[in-house]
Formats: structure tokens, sequence, C-alpha cells
């Protein structure tokens, strides 16, 4: 163990030997992992918000349905507005937000074009709590009741029914008694900021819906907010006891796509951690192994002094552990220095556009989670200290007699 | 006297591609205890693979070593290292001090490596600094001493152990006449002073001149071995 004390001051001192390599090893290391744990930083920022974009536009973190709508989401599969337990707990602690919903198949027609859309009816003032769709106006204005005789689309549905505010359009639907239904109503309403799947949806009144439709007081879904995500599946399980009769899902069975994102952001990581561990270790066992062969008299003066194989390879590694240590140190400050200052949000500016369409929001709330970023840290240290086991065990085989050798 | 190094039937070939190169052919060879002895020869004699053979650096093709009595062909490579560190000074023919280091931690180094305390280290390093003419120059990095001061320095790092045995390849091969004439006179009056046996592969005939045992080396044979009054003694 003493021995082991000889070998820290001759390591940090040896680092030192050549400055400019030493530095230049320590910069490709801290660029490395500021570059690991910022991406992870933001990535999962991305996550989260591409995550919540999606869920607070319409999906909501759950769905109340008749048993058979996801399978087929048509009128044929409607369920009566809730009534006893259900709207006792809708009501209660373990739902924070919930809004009733009537959602079909439909067509709209304009005077020149016709387009296959989701016709959805709504209670204006209840999905404002678990949608923000309704503050995404660019023009006119959202539903002012359920029974509103108006209708809300996507502006570049607009765009492709070659229409625009104020004008009427035609929605066909199949009623409940197999009918065609049929109801012309004014745009009120173009919202945007949508993904092209998003922007099929149109909107009007739920009673109004309900009346063309002859779903008499019937809905096709209930979206409702748990609160935290914590209680999520506390609050699904909570509803599924109080409406055994119904499909009552979270949304990661609701949107397969968002819940995947999220199950592989880690995934994501992992595989740029490991890219750029990759590089770094390149790097620093290329840098190791001149050091050494540099010094190969130096190795053997030290065998030849009675230094054992063993502390050779202690001391090469040490040198490693401490130069990837201060350059994985660096690389957490620089990271530091570039989250911190945007954890009350990071505005995209240009990219805003593209993060948009990506699913994403507009500002991203990078959020540092220590636990994640020293574990990162350390498998960057422990891994490249493991590399490095290369060029010391190359030092520890040089034999003692160059020692012997002229300068 | 005792033999301290034994040497029977030494044999040493390299391997240079298809070619073998004998540097050595059948040494036997014993030095005893307290002995001031040269090895030297021509440039190919044999006698630096010799020496580097006795200290362990290296492994005989063929014969058998004893060092103290103890048979170090055939040890594993940390034994060898223990023994170099418990018995063995070496002095190389460049300095080779480790440069990272000042001249008191170069001789502190083989202490650590033994495991001595802080304070005997230190002491014994100034010791022995000051018994090679060095005192006041502890603090210096080799870079910043002269080439003899830096060889006086590895004089003093090998007797600081008190190591039974000095080896000394060509100690003042690299050293002005007055530095190297300052040199061979240290070790001569360490080697009365601490009785280390010292072993010296040379050319230099002023270092020669000191020695009270002469060994000739020619071929990888040893031609002549003579017991002479040395200069000075």
């Amino acid at each position: 163990m003493g021995q082991l004390w000889l070998l820290g001051p001759l390591a940090w001192r040896n680092l030192w030997r050549n400055p400019r390599r030493t530095l230049i090893t320590l910069a490709v290391v801290a660029i490395g992992v500021w570059s690991i744990l910022s991406f992870d930083v933001m990535f999962k920022a991305w996550t989260r918000s591409s995550l919540e974009e999606s869920l607070r536009l319409l999906t909501g973190e759950g769905q109340i349905h008749a048993p058979g709508y996801l399978d087929d989401p048509g009128v044929g599969h409607a369920m009566a507005e809730p009534s006893g337990a259900l709207l006792k707990t809708l009501n209660g602690p373990a739902v924070a937000a919930w809004a009733p919903r009537v959602r079909v198949p439909a067509i709209i027609r304009s005077e020149y074009r016709t387009r296959a859309v989701t016709l959805l009816g709504v209670e204006p003032a209840a999905e404002r709590r678990v949608s923000d769709l309704p503050g995404q106006m660019l023009q006119g204005r959202y539903l002012a009741g359920d029974d509103e005789a108006g209708i809300v689309i996507g502006r570049d549905l607009a765009a492709k029914l070659e229409t625009r505010l104020g004008k009427r359009v035609i929605v066909m639907t199949q009623a409940a008694d197999g009918h065609l239904a049929e109801v012309g109503l004014p745009i009120v309403g173009l919202f945007g900021n949508v993904t092209p799947a998003q922007d099929e949806y149109v909107f009007v009144g739920l009673r109004n819906a309900q009346s063309t439709l002859g779903l008499n007081g019937q809905l096709s879904e209930i979206a409702f907010d748990a609160g935290p995500r914590a209680e999520l599946e506390t609050s699904v399980q909570t509803l599924q006891r109080a409406a055994p009769g119904l499909d009552v899902e979270s949304w990661m069975a609701l949107s397969p796509l968002a819940s995947t994102i999220e199950q592989y952001s880690k995934s994501y990581t992992g595989v740029w951690l490991m890219v750029m561990f990759v590089l770094m270790a390149i790097g620093i066992v290329n840098t190791q192994l001149m050091a050494v062969f540099e010094r190969t008299r130096e190795f053997g003066l030290l065998q030849a002094l009675g230094m054992r194989p063993a502390l050779i390879v202690a001391q090469v590694v040490l040198e490693s552990a401490l130069l990837i240590g201060v350059g994985v140190l660096a690389g957490v400050g620089l990271m530091l220095a570039t989250v911190l200052p945007f954890t009350n949000g990071l505005d995209l500016g240009g990219l805003a556009a593209g993060s948009e369409m990506a699913g994403g929001g507009s500002v991203l709330y990078p959020t540092l989670e220590p636990g994640d970023a020293i574990a990162s840290a350390l498998i960057v240290w422990v891994l490249g200290v493991a590399t490095t086991l290369w060029p010391a065990r190359t030092a520890a085989r040089i034999a003692p007699v160059v020692a012997m050798g002229a300068a | 006297m005792s033999a301290i190094i034994q040497c029977r039937g030494v044999s040493k070939t390299y391997s240079q591609g298809a070619v073998d190169v004998p540097a050595l052919r059948g040494v036997d060879l014993d030095i005893e205890a307290g002995d001031f002895a040269t090895l030297s020869g021509p440039s190919g004699s044999g006698k630096t693979t010799l020496l580097s053979l006795i200290g362990g650096l290296d492994r005989p093709t063929a014969g058998e070593i004893t060092v103290e009595g103890e048979a170090i062909v055939g040890l594993a490579p940390a034994k060898l290292a223990d023994l170099r560190l418990r018995k063995i000074g070496f002095v190389f023919q460049t300095y080779s001090l480790i440069p990272v280091l000042s001249a008191e931690e170069n001789v502190e180094f083989v202490l650590r490596l033994l495991g001595r305390p802080a304070a005997e280290r230190s002491a014994r390093a100034r010791q022995v600094l000051a018994e090679v003419g060095l005192a006041g120059l502890e603090k210096r990095r080799p870079a910043k001493l002269s080439g003899g001061q830096q060889q006086r320095v590895a004089v003093a790092r090998a007797l600081a152990p008190r190591p039974a045995i000095v080896l000394a390849d060509e100690p003042t091969a690299n050293l002005d006449s007055k530095t190297a004439e300052e040199l061979i006179a240290l070790m001569a009056s360490l080697n009365a002073a601490s009785g280390a046996t010292f072993l010296i592969a040379t050319h230099d005939a002023r270092v020669i001149a000191h020695a009270r045992r002469r060994i000739e080396m020619t071929d990888g044979r040893i031609t002549a071995d003579d017991r002479v009054a040395a200069v000075g003694a």
C-alpha cells in the first residue's frame, strides 16, 4: 500500500512532461463527456417536450372508451355519459381534469375538395382543461359552447380544402342508426402548429355532434389527466374499478409511438455514449501507447531499480485515471455551464419549427438528473481507465535490460 | 572470502533474425564480498551482457547464477525485481534518473519501494547525497544538474538502501576526465567505507586502475582475472 503512495505524485508529474499532449487528451475527454452528458439532458428535455406536446394536444394522460371502440372507432361503440361511481371518481382526487367527447370518422367537403377527417364533438370549457389545442388558434376562435353551430379545423386542412375562415363546409358521417348524417357548418376558427396527423381533426360542439349522429347523451371517449405522472397508474386502476364495463387506458397504450420514443430515449443516449466513448478510447489508448513507447527505457529502469511489473501497470493506470478523471470533471463542468443557464427554458428560436415538426416544443426545459450524470461520468472514467490496461501491460512487459541500453 | 556472486557455465546467445550471435560462452566467475572489480574488454566482449545477467535484468541461455547464495535463473519477474531491490544497486552508463523527481526524491525512490518510513528515507537520502558531494542540491531535478552531478545522484541512489552489490555499467562513459576521476575515487571510497561489492563494466583505464580485481573479457569469455594493488590502495 505504501508503494501506491509513491505512484501518485510520480503519475501526476509524468502527466505534465508533455503538456501539449496531456492538454489535447484532456480536451478530447472533456468534450466527449460534455457531449454525452449534454446530449443526454437535451434529448431527455426534447423527449419530455415531445411527449407533453403529444399528450397535451389531444390525447390526455388517459382515456375511457366503450369496449371495442379502440379496434373500431366508430359511432357503433358509444358509451353513456358518466354517472354514478364513474362520475364521482372523475370528479374526485384521482383525476385532475376530464373532458367528454364524441369521436368518429367523417368526410369534410368544401366547395372544391373533400377530405377524410376525424370529427370530435367537445365541451369547450372541459376541453381547455385537458388539451392545449384550444390555445393554438391561428385565426378566428375556438368553439364557444357545446351546442355552437360552427366548426374548428386545422389551417393546413383548410388550405387542402381550398377554403377559409367564415366559409361553410359539409361534414358527413354515419349516424347511430346507420344512415348518412350530414351537417353544414361555418368555419369559426383555424388552429395550427400541430403534426399532419393532428391536422386531420375537426371540432364541433358536443351537443351538436350528438344531435347530428343521433347519439342521445352518448359519448365515444372521456379524456382525463391524472395530475402528477407517478399517479397515473393509480388513477387508471381507480377508474377501472369505478367503470368495470369500460376500457380505461393510459397514454402508454393509446400512443404507443410516444411511449416507444420515451422508452428508447435511454437507449439512444446509451448508443451515443458508446459511440463517443469509442472515439475517446481510441484517442486515450493511442496517447498512452505513445507515452509508453517514449518511456521504454524509463520503464526498464524502474524495473531494474526493483519496481514490480504489477506496480508498473498500476503507475500507468494511475496516470490514465488522473488524466481521464480531470477530463471527466472538466466535461461535467462544461455540461453544467451549458445546461444550468437554460433550466428555466431554452427557446429554440430558429430551430423551433424543426422541433415542432418532429413533435417537440419550441421551448425545451433541460433538467439535470445528478444520478444519471454521475453514472455516465463514472462509466466513461472506469471504461477509459480500463482501456489503458493495454498500454499499461505493454509497459510492464518491457524487459528491465533496456535500462542498460545507451540513450 | 566467500563468493557473493557465482556464475557457472553462463552463456547468452542473441537471435538476430535467422542468425544466432553468442555474447557469452560458458562464463565461470566468482566475485567475493567487498570486491572492487572491473570487467573490461573491447566492445562486444560481453561485459555489459554479463553484468545484466548477474543483475537479473536478463536471462542466460544456459548456466547458473547465484547472488548471495540465491539462484536467480528462472525466478519470476516480480521475484527478480524484489531481489534487485533488496540486494543490488545499479549505476548505468547514461544517468538514468527519473526526470520528474528531484535528486533527493530519486534517491528516496528505492527506499519508498522498500517501504522505509518517511523520516528514515529523507535522512538517508540526504546522508548519501552529502557523501557523494551533493549537499545543497537535493531539491534540484535532473535537468538542473550537470552530467557528473546526475551520475553522483545515481551512485547515491544505488547505495541508499545499503545493497550488498553495486553493478555499474560504463559509469564514466559520458563524463569529462575530471568528473570521471572524481566519480571513480568516490566509488572506491564508498566501497571501502560501506563494504559493498562493486562490479564495474568499463573500458576506461582510469577506472580499471582503481580496481583491486581486473577481469578481462574477449568474445564472450574471461581471458584474464587478476588481483592487484589498486591506485591509492
